[in-house]
């Protein structure tokens, strides 16, 4: 106990000493992220393609997907030219702080332990996390996970929220991506996995003969995007983007149009 | 960009880091001992198997030297199933690394069979030794004394190479650094900290194997100055 206060204390002088060094802008002084992407008119969003339905390579070869479509409709509103910045699921925290990307929008669910190292902006869409499986494993709860092989990928949401909802003796196993957790699905590996309910609508969609069906939902959250701690103009101006864009239905039409489902209210941070 | 290290959470989680570590150097010790003992039988089938042998033996050599051992691994542990072999990551992973390392193995003893004098295998079948004794005594053992320091290094890059097995699920250092970047987002500090321990593992494999070449192989004769 003792340790961890120290610890904790350590933390606080760390971040104490991150608030006296200022938002450091390597280059310039002074000059917020807000200032720099409106100077040289180029904003670096993550794209994570590998997630559908937030983001996907189209038919065309080009990023697609609602996450990449609000990327695409901040930077216009930004004034600023975008360049993706191509993450995985477990980069798109790490890219953000590590300075390759100045904005990540790419479905990062809204979480406590997640803003303790990057700013979250207010949210601009909705999902559940699912246990889905075929028909013949028989899941009804969370509690006939027991004796059963989840997959669940890294550095997302049912990561932070199966293992709480599973009971002693579920087998989780972790994929870097979720393309192997639905190969993992798919190849009976394992006998259920965790994921959104429209990557698994999209699993039992294109793979009719496997029966993939929702067994049951395990939560619900809000995803938004995340700056950097130091960038409170730039936070403040994405809450701003997305307070105006949620009346006027811009985020709700591209949430539909990938989604198929009616975006619902969404609460402010 | 004022990023700040906190490398208090990484000495929290360090056991799990460790865990992780003895998972990887078991899984390349096994696929070592695996993988060698594969490469040999592989080496003496091509060395003295019908052609009807030697073309499979060489058709396995070259695919798996030639292929991704990523792709390796995911052929095996996701296709497996629908023969209904369900292996867990971990046996997936270990069969998968020894596979791969027996196909390096071969080419490695190969040359290393290169290297000993036909003179001298023409001796052995001239005192009457059985085929496997000469290739035993007479092949094998030169081979690998030659072969030695090649197969240390491959061991050694097998075991930075066996990262790859996190993406089957497997639960080596890898994946339990992925694991833990991903719950405490402090990827800066683990991957450091993952580095270092691949890094201190490497160099006393390097070592241990060295003790090992002394050991198992003493100098034949020492040239002494005329």
């Amino acid at each position: 106990m003792e340790r961890r206060n120290l610890l904790a204390g350590g933390g606080a002088a760390g971040f104490l000493f991150a608030a006296a060094t200022g938002p450091a802008s390597a280059q310039t002084p002074g000059l917020s992220t807000l200032d720099r992407i409106q100077r040289d008119k180029k904003v670096r969003i993550t794209a994570e393609v590998d997630s559908p339905p937030f983001g996907i390579i189209g038919s065309d070869g080009q990023p697609d997907g609602s996450e990449i479509a609000t990327a695409r409709q901040l930077a216009k509103d930004l004034g600023a030219e975008l360049e993706f910045v191509q993450v995985s699921a477990t980069q798109r925290i790490p890219a953000l702080l590590a300075g390759r990307a100045d904005i990540a929008v790419s479905s990062l669910s809204i979480t406590t332990d997640r803003a303790k190292t990057v700013a979250f902006c207010a949210p601009h869409g909705a999902l559940s996390i699912v246990i889905c499986g075929p028909k013949k494993t028989a899941i009804a709860g969370p509690a006939d996970m027991a004796g059963k092989r989840i997959a669940l990928t890294r550095a997302t949401l049912e990561e932070a929220t199966v293992p709480k909802a599973a009971p002693k003796g579920t087998e989780l196993v972790f994929f870097d991506d979720i393309g192997p957790t639905i190969q993992a699905l798919l190849s009976g590996q394992v006998d259920a996995a965790g994921m959104s309910a429209f990557a698994a609508k999209s699993v039992a969609d294109r793979n009719p003969d496997a029966g993939i069906e929702v067994k049951f939902t395990v939560t619900t959250a809000y995803y938004g995007a995340a700056v950097r701690q130091a960038d409170e103009s730039l936070r403040h101006w994405i809450d701003t983007w997305v307070f105006v864009n949620t009346h006027n239905g811009v985020l709700a039409a591209i949430y539909e149009k990938y989604t198929g489902v009616k975006l619902p209210p969404l609460p402010t941070i | 960009m004022g990023y700040v290290f906190q490398f208090g959470v990484v000495w929290e989680h360090l056991p799990e880091l460790l865990a992780g570590a003895l998972l990887t150097l078991r899984l390349s010790v096994g696929a070592f001992v695996l993988g060698l003992l594969l490469a040999v039988l592989l080496t003496y089938a091509r060395g003295y198997g019908s052609r009807a042998v030697r073309g499979p033996v060489v058709a396995y050599i070259e695919f798996m030297r030639n292929t991704p051992l990523l792709v390796q691994l995911f052929v095996l542990y996701f296709s497996l199933p629908a023969i209904g072999v369900r292996l867990g990551a971990n046996q997936a992973a270990l069969l998968g690394l020894a596979l791969n390392f027996a196909a390096y193995g071969a080419e490695i003893l190969r040359g290393g069979m290169q290297a000993v004098p036909v003179g001298q295998i023409e001796a052995a079948n001239a005192l009457g030794l059985r085929r496997w004794r000469v290739f035993r005594h007479v092949v094998l053992m030169p081979a690998l004394r030659v072969a030695y320091p090649a197969l240390a290094s491959q061991f050694v890059l097998m075991m930075l190479g066996s990262s790859v097995v996190s993406a089957i699920s497997a639960t080596d250092l890898t994946a339990v650094t992925n694991t833990l970047q991903s719950t405490t987002f402090r990827g800066f500090e683990f991957y450091f900290v993952a580095t270092g321990i691949y890094l201190a593992m490497a160099l006393a494999a390097r070592a241990g194997l060295d003790v090992a070449y002394r050991w198992l192989f003493p100098p034949l004769l020492r040239l002494r100055s005329a």
